[in-house]
């Protein structure tokens, strides 16, 4: 057994050594044999003659040989793999385009999947990451539009939990060896080393480190004594990069002090830089959960009970799963969940800790891109399958006279293949270098900053099984390429057999992928086309328009001032922006976004104790002006509404048609939670929802009518560019007060451009596919009909010399190219609409002109096949008659 | 020219016993051995030179014979196979084999 591995090894590796040893026996033994003809009194040459004879040829001896040494397989492999670098060498432009198309439409694959994973899959960057699990509560999903939601259409969402459920979770739990809560997103006001800004932090229970394995790069993280009193200990852990960025990372920072919302801090440690927190905003500042009332405004006590802010993140004691521990939580539950109001935690759920998506949209997008990625390697397979009938049909002759000196079809066959695979390789891995190139691309465009202006951080990383995938999937299309020319080997019948007939379709081989390929290209650059188009939609038109919108954030909340202090300062704000040079008006709101408010409970007075969800914001003067949205009839809110005049209200056209159609809405009362308002205006709706959401029904009141208001955004329409006149508005809000946090200072445009970031990654995506799905078309046609010309030179020859026009030819060979393209891109506005239909969700503003861009799309694609014609048919027409018919 | 019996295509297994056997006095060169069998048979067998040396190679693989660099009578590099131990021994197996299937096949071929 070892013999005969070590003689397969020798064989295989020295093998040249081999060859020449059996050479040189063969030589001996011929010249013995000629000797033994000499002895016998034979002539010379008559001797050497019979002593091949007896000998037999030289090469089939050495390929019995070959087989003999059992390496025959290996070997022919390297001689099939020699043959396609030989191959690739000699036509090198047919195998870089394989290569790079493989490449191409696979990066798109790879990138596909390492979005996929990071968002879906990956785990944290902590110690043993697979047995953590989140906690987190569940409640009913308030349905803003319905009265009455059945049990069945009720969603349940997850939801964070107070500090004392927090507690009673963390002490009872048998199922995880521990329980840590989090509020990951504390926007803290810090102040230290110089530096003031307004910065993503955490307030984290003393486990929390030790929960996830993590160790301070400096100094030490929280003790449990520091967790138990509220308010008592001011201790905080820094980021590394703030660590960098602050200190210069000296490790002086390491006990000195940090203002955090006006509350002075000791920095104990700091944190490693490879985990940045649990949710892509990364964290710069950790405080002790006791410290909590400093990080979170929104309740009157952070810490009590019904105020519901912290997450759950627990690990797995030994043996257990996450269905054990959701088995387990249920019974842990606080007894106030058991009679919860809708919108309350009243249930709770477990779940995996995996990948960093916010968005329930997110799973849809990547499916969608993947589905792209998927189909456009379909039609690189098409292309690559038409140019290789063409390029085998070239090779046609090589392969018959390799099929007659001897080699097996089987053996051509698979060197056919062989060469492909080669070509999938190169073109996996291509794919999977790219797709790095890709992802940071990806990355640098959508996943640095959220729609707020603040950074981002997602750690992209691509595991070896996307590699693998990547390359396998790249193998397997070079597989299903070969398999035309593979066949048409086996059948040894080449395609220069075929005779030209006359239809179309027959005269450009494999025509049919081609209509396929123009077909899918048509789709892609419509709903390209489409998603960018949306995305633009909601910077301008729906009944606004943001080009010109800046928007500061202002928070005297971060500093508790009181109401009447914040109030005064948000009139002098409003009053110092509005007389800024090319500042042409400013407004407000009091709750969310400029154009995203929230949710309140309305009502007709003639209704009995019914109330339904309309959304709601509270907005200052000529907030509709500075949005430029037009008012159907009525007024918007003046100086004149202030919280001793009647309060009014502002509905938009869905809200005033649902409620009063006999259009009776203005002057009507409206109950805004459960208080009467007068309906003193009418607005046109302000679309924010995609294609697939219904319209939805708003009511505003004036900021100014609210005594309670504290923090603004503030909307502010410049004349001319927003972004350079961002610094300046700074300026003069700080001018008013120095001390007020501006929490986000960013042009409308770009905040729209965070909330429209899945259509924009759709639109940037399928347009990279749409692109070379087209240029795809376009070297497919040009390569099939290049072929078809070459094959056709006797028959345009004949056609010549019978009298037939250049002119003639030439429309013959285009009308060819045009009517496979031209059908291929008429089934394409067909499959376009088709693909619109499955990206709803992700399209904004009217469909009304959606075929514009289905016809757009199929002229784009007709020019650019009736572009690749125009070289062929030029060939075709220089054809000289004398020429060709003496050509075989 | 063309021998009668070189037509006979040896059974499979055959040519690697002859070979054996041929080897079994002295260590030989390619040649030398299909010469010898054929001198031996007078000229009744002759090998093919194409099966001869795969089979040379298969039996090296096999570990049955083993192969060394020596000089040849007009004093030629030339690749000398020997008997290995192994080989010797499976020589004794075919041949009993092969004298036990011969006359049962002549014992046959007689009595029918």
């Amino acid at each position: 057994m070892r013999a005969d591995l070590g003689h397969r090894l020798r064989a295989l590796f020295r093998r040249d050594t081999v060859e020449r040893e059996l050479d040189e026996e063969l030589r001996l033994h011929l010249e013995h044999e000629i000797e033994k003809r000499l002895a016998a009194g034979m002539g010379r040459d008559e001797a050497i003659r019979q002593a091949h004879l007896a000998l037999g040829g030289f090469d089939q001896i050495r390929e019995a040989h070959r087989d003999a040494r059992g390496i025959s397989f290996v070997e022919s492999v390297l001689q099939d793999l020699r043959y396609g670098g030989r191959t690739m060498r000699r036509a090198p432009l047919f195998a870089m385009t394989a290569v790079a198309t493989i490449a191409l439409s696979t990066a798109a694959i790879a990138t596909v999947l390492t979005l996929a994973h990071t968002l879906f899959v990956q785990r944290l960057p902590v110690q043993r990451p697979s047995e953590l699990v989140a906690v987190s509560g569940t409640r009913i999903r308030w349905n803003p539009e319905r009265l009455a939601v059945r049990e069945a259409e009720r969603v349940r969402i997850l939801g964070p939990v107070s500090y004392p459920d927090y507690v009673s979770f963390r002490d009872r739990t048998r199922t995880l060896s521990g329980l840590a809560a989090h509020y990951p997103t504390a926007p803290l006001f810090v102040t230290a080393n110089g530096n003031v800004k307004e910065i993503n932090g955490a307030a984290v229970s003393a486990n929390f480190f030790r929960l996830l394995g993590l160790e301070p790069v400096l100094g030490r993280f929280f003790h449990e004594p520091e967790d138990q009193v509220p308010d008592r200990d001011r201790v905080a852990v820094i980021s590394s990069n703030l660590w960098r960025t602050w200190f210069a990372a000296s490790p002086d920072a390491v006990g000195s002090h940090l203002r955090i919302n006006s509350v002075d801090f000791t920095i104990v440690g700091i944190a490693a830089s490879d985990f940045v927190g649990t949710t892509p905003v990364p964290i710069e500042v950790y405080i002790p959960t006791m410290m909590l009332r400093v990080g979170y405004r929104w309740c009157d006590d952070a810490l009590a009970a019904d105020c519901s802010v912290l997450q759950m993140i627990g690990r797995l004691a030994p043996g257990q799963t996450v269905a054990s521990a959701a088995a387990e939580m249920p019974t842990l539950m606080p007894a106030s969940w058991l009679h919860a109001r809708a919108g309350e935690n009243s249930g709770v759920a477990v779940t995996d800790v995996r990948g960093m998506s916010e968005d329930d949209d997110e799973p849809r997008l990547v499916a969608m891109l993947a589905a792209v990625a998927f189909l456009l390697l379909a039609v690189c397979c098409a292309n690559l399958a038409g140019l290789s009938t063409a390029q085998s049909a070239a090779r046609a002759g090589e392969f018959a006279i390799r099929l007659s000196l001897g080699a097996g079809a089987r053996r051509v066959v698979r060197q056919v293949s062989t060469e492909w695979l080669m070509v999938g390789a190169a073109g996996g891995i291509g794919g999977v270098v790219l797709s790095r190139l890709f992802i940071g691309m990806l990355a640098a465009a959508f996943f640095t900053v959220d729609d707020e202006g603040h950074p981002l951080r997602y750690l992209f990383g691509q595991p070896p099984a996307i590699a693998a995938i990547t390359i396998g999937a790249a193998l397997v299309a070079a597989l299903v390429i070969s398999v035309g020319p593979a066949l048409r080997v086996a059948r040894r019948t080449g395609v220069s057999d075929a005779t030209p007939r006359s239809t179309a379709a027959r005269r450009i081989p494999g025509a049919w992928l081609l209509g396929v390929q123009a077909a899918a290209a048509v789709a892609m650059v419509s709903v390209a086309a489409l998603l960018a188009a949306g995305a633009r939609t909601m910077v301008t038109g729906r009944n606004y328009d943001a080009t010109h919108l800046a928007v500061l954030r202002v928070r005297p909340r971060l500093l508790k001032y009181p109401p009447e202090r914040a109030q005064r300062f948000q009139r002098d704000v409003v009053q110092r922006l509005a007389a800024v040079p090319s500042v042409e008006s400013v407004s407000m709101v009091g709750v969310g976004t400029v154009l995203n408010g929230g949710a309140t409970a309305i009502a007709l007075p003639s209704w009995t104790g019914q109330q339904v969800r309309a959304r709601f914001n509270e907005i200052g003067p000529d907030y509709f002006a500075t949005l430029q949205t037009p008012l159907i009839s009525g007024r918007e809110f003046d100086a004149g509404d202030v919280v001793s005049s009647p309060h009014v209200a502002v509905v938009n056209q869905t809200l005033a048609a649902r409620l009063w159609p006999d259009g009776q809405a203005l002057g009507a009362t409206l109950l805004v939670s459960k208080t009467p308002h007068r309906v003193v205006g009418i607005v046109e709706d302000i679309r924010l929802g995609s294609r697939a959401a219904l319209p939805e029904s708003w009511v505003y009141t004036p900021f100014w009518q609210n005594p309670a208001e504290i923090d603004s955004r503030l909307a502010i329409r410049i004349a001319g560019d927003p972004a350079a006149m961002l610094p300046a508005l700074v300026r003069e809000v700080n001018r008013v007060d120095p001390d007020v946090p501006i929490s986000e200072a960013i042009t409308m445009p770009i905040q729209l451009e965070g909330l429209m970031r899945p259509a924009r990654i759709g639109a940037a995506f399928v347009g990279y596919t749409a692109a070379l799905a087209v240029l795809l078309t376009g070297i497919g046609l040009f390569g099939v009909l290049s072929f078809a010309v070459a094959r056709r030179t006797r028959e345009i020859g004949i056609r010549m010399a019978l009298g037939a026009a250049r002119a003639r030819i030439v429309r013959a060979i285009v009308r060819d190219g045009l009517l496979v393209v031209g059908s291929g891109a008429v089934a394409g506005i067909g499959a376009a609409q088709a693909a619109t239909r499955l990206v709803t969700h992700l399209l904004y503003g009217s469909a009304a002109a959606d075929w514009l861009y289905y016809v757009a799309a199929a002229a784009l694609v007709v020019i650019v096949g009736a572009s690749a014609c125009i070289a062929p048919a030029r060939r075709a027409a220089g054809v000289e008659p004398a020429v060709a018919l003496r050509s075989d | 020219m063309a021998d009668r019996s070189q037509k006979i295509d040896l059974p499979q297994g055959t040519l690697d016993l002859l070979i054996l056997k041929a080897l079994a006095l002295e260590p030989q060169h390619g040649w030398a051995i299909s010469d010898r069998i054929q001198q031996i048979s007078k000229d009744a067998l002759r090998v093919q030179q194409g099966s001869l040396y795969p089979a040379l190679h298969r039996l090296e693989r096999r570990g049955w014979i083993k192969a060394e660099w020596g000089a040849s009578d007009n004093n030629r590099r030339a690749k000398f196979y020997a008997l290995t131990r192994s080989g010797r021994k499976q020589l004794d197996a075919q041949a009993e084999a092969w004298r036990t299937l011969t006359a049962a096949v002549a014992l046959l071929l007689d009595t029918a």
